[in-house]
């Protein structure tokens, strides 16, 4: 413990980190899985989450664990506890989150900077708000045959996931998202930290020139495939598939299933290849340090 | 005003407490939950996979059937079906509703129908696979899986650490409701009574957070001391936790039972297409 420095993180700290986000994120869950909804035609008012929790703990801790723990807390204590295990649904969930909270604490370096923890807590949000947007155009595209020959359908479901993309933003990400962080991190900075033994964080966790790049990279490419998976929708409605799509049909058929799949499969990796390369660029840091 | 008076019931704090207690550790005594963990994780994944390998309605239907008398037999609470049905009913709503306006025909509707099955049947599987299981069963399940540990410890420290934790964030909202004064008029749609609390709910948890970073730190020592970090990487120290673990006569005439289901459900499915 005592040859550590003091910017690394013990294996008992990561421990922590992970289990103070857990029981502060799975609470909060709780709270808000109980809250009404108001809605209001395909207008949904509801508070989905309470984004403030993991957004401050990301940029005040590192960020991996803290994400990964406000996520694990979301599974157990919202759904896992309450009987409201969603299974598969769970997964998606979870890799967007964890991913979305990640890049938003990697993006902070300086704590005191208030205009840079707004717009990393905004990108975050709008990266998991994103990452869900796809899965779920990407799931109605796939699970109906032939969306395009049914007129009016992708116009429609580009309107039901346009305004739940507004209302998601407005209310989770910056009611209770942006303006309780700014809130909460100037007060948490420096109290909070020493309770668990930890030094204030200064500058960017472990910033590394290669995580920075992955990170703008992953930004890069969510935002990227938000705008082609969109584009793409609303190019089917003018051309003609008519001709083809039999054939097209018959070609691909059931395998479609395998392309949410293996678009889901590609994010967790890259999610999972970032943080090894963390973890691995973590320990030669500290076996560089103790040599 | 129904709005409203759900509002005032849900911000009463004890009601929420008590509710989520009674889900939490309600008595799961049911035809599912006395399976094995591991069996029924594997049933929920064929299940709710299956549905997107076709688009024959015949076959979705009988998926629908069957994974609802399921949920039936293993004695869903009420209250978890009902939010099931809204919100099924509602998205089909809005779906129709927008496809009639940007022009649609009836004729979407057999694919939309589809479509919404596939999702349903999802929903319904893991409403009857996980609602009445107990969740130390499934976190052992999970972890004989190959889950990494810290997820089947979180699932047993947030069970029990559960009640303590709503206690505390209770207490704190008590107290700034004790020294603030809600507005005695709300205002168009009571927006000042929803203002100051989610004000409250916001600034509670600085405190919350404050007092949770002590109590983590006391709870991972605590953990050390007793070579929590050992046993998650020990084989042995797995092993002797999973020896619970065990297929019995019971679940294997289940797996047949299952496998003639889903053959019925095929074979009806190739002959009588919808």
């Amino acid at each position: 413990m005592n040859q550590l420095n003091r910017e690394q993180y013990s294996q008992s700290q990561k421990m922590m980190i992970f289990i103070l986000a857990m029981s502060l994120f799975g609470l909060a869950n709780l709270f808000t899985e109980l809250l009404p909804e108001f809605v209001l035609g395909p207008v949904e008012l509801s508070v989905s989450y309470l984004a403030f929790i993991p957004l401050s703990l990301v940029m005040l801790f590192h960020p991996l664990y803290a994400a990964v723990g406000a996520s694990v807390g979301e599974i157990i204590f919202g759904d896992l506890l309450l009987g409201d295990f969603g299974g598969l649904g769970e997964l998606e969930g979870f890799i967007e989150f964890t991913l979305a909270m990640y890049i938003a604490g990697l993006l902070v370096t300086n704590l005191r900077n208030k205009k840079q923890i707004a717009i990393a807590a905004i990108i975050g949000i709008v990266i998991d708000q994103m990452l869900s947007t796809i899965v779920d155009i990407g799931k109605v595209w796939f699970g109906i045959e032939e969306v395009e020959a049914v007129p009016g359908l992708p116009e429609s479901i580009l309107a039901i996931e346009g305004i739940s993309f507004l209302t998601e933003m407005i209310i989770s990400g910056v009611i209770f998202g942006v303006i309780p962080t700014l809130y909460l991190i100037p007060r948490l900075y420096g109290k909070i930290e020493p309770l668990l033994g930890i030094k204030p964080r200064e500058g960017r966790v472990k910033a590394s020139m290669t995580s920075w790049v992955s990170v703008r990279f992953v930004i890069l490419a969510v935002f990227l495939t938000f705008v082609g998976m969109v584009a793409e929708f609303m190019a089917e409605l003018d051309i003609n598939f008519a001709v083809w799509e039999p054939e097209f049909l018959e070609q691909f058929g059931e395998g479609y299933i395998w392309l949410p799949i293996s678009a889901a499969a590609i994010i967790f990796i890259v999610a999972v290849s970032i943080a090894v390369k963390m973890m691995a660029s973590s320990n030669h840091h500290k076996e560089g340090k103790s040599a | 005003m129904e709005f409203v008076s759900r509002l005032k019931k849900t911000y009463n704090l004890e009601w929420i407490k008590l509710e989520l207690l009674k889900t939490a550790f309600g008595k799961k005594d049911s035809y599912m939950g006395r399976k094995d963990p591991r069996l029924i994780i594997a049933w929920y994944f064929i299940v709710s996979l299956l549905p997107w390998f076709t688009f024959n309605q015949t076959i979705l239907a009988g998926l629908l059937l069957y994974t609802t008398v399921m949920s039936l037999v293993s004695r869903v609470s009420p209250l978890i079906i009902t939010l099931l049905t809204i919100g099924v009913i509602s998205e089909l709503f809005y779906i129709i509703v927008l496809v009639l306006l940007f022009g649609g025909e009836w004729a979407a509707f057999s694919s939309l129908i589809t479509f919404t099955m596939k999702i349903t049947i999802m929903s319904i599987a893991s409403i009857a696979a996980f609602a009445s299981m107990d969740p130390e069963k499934l976190s052992d399940a999970l972890l004989s899986f190959g889950v990494p540990p810290q997820f089947s410890f979180a699932v047993s420290y947030g069970y029990r650490m559960l009640p303590i934790l709503l206690d505390e964030y209770q207490q704190i909202i008590l107290s700034f409701r004790l020294r603030g004064k809600a507005p005695c008029n709300g205002g168009f749609f009571k927006w000042r009574t929803i203002y100051y609390y989610s004000k409250i709910v916001v600034k509670a948890f600085y405190p919350m957070m404050l007092n949770t970073a002590k109590k983590t730190r006391t709870t991972v020592e605590a953990l050390e001391v007793k070579g929590f970090t050992y046993s998650l990487h020990n084989k042995e120290a797995k092993k002797l936790k999973l020896s619970h673990l065990k297929v019995s006569a019971q679940d294997h005439r289940f797996i047949l039972l299952s496998f003639g289901i889903l053959l019925v459900i095929y074979a009806a499915g190739k002959y009588y297409p919808l």
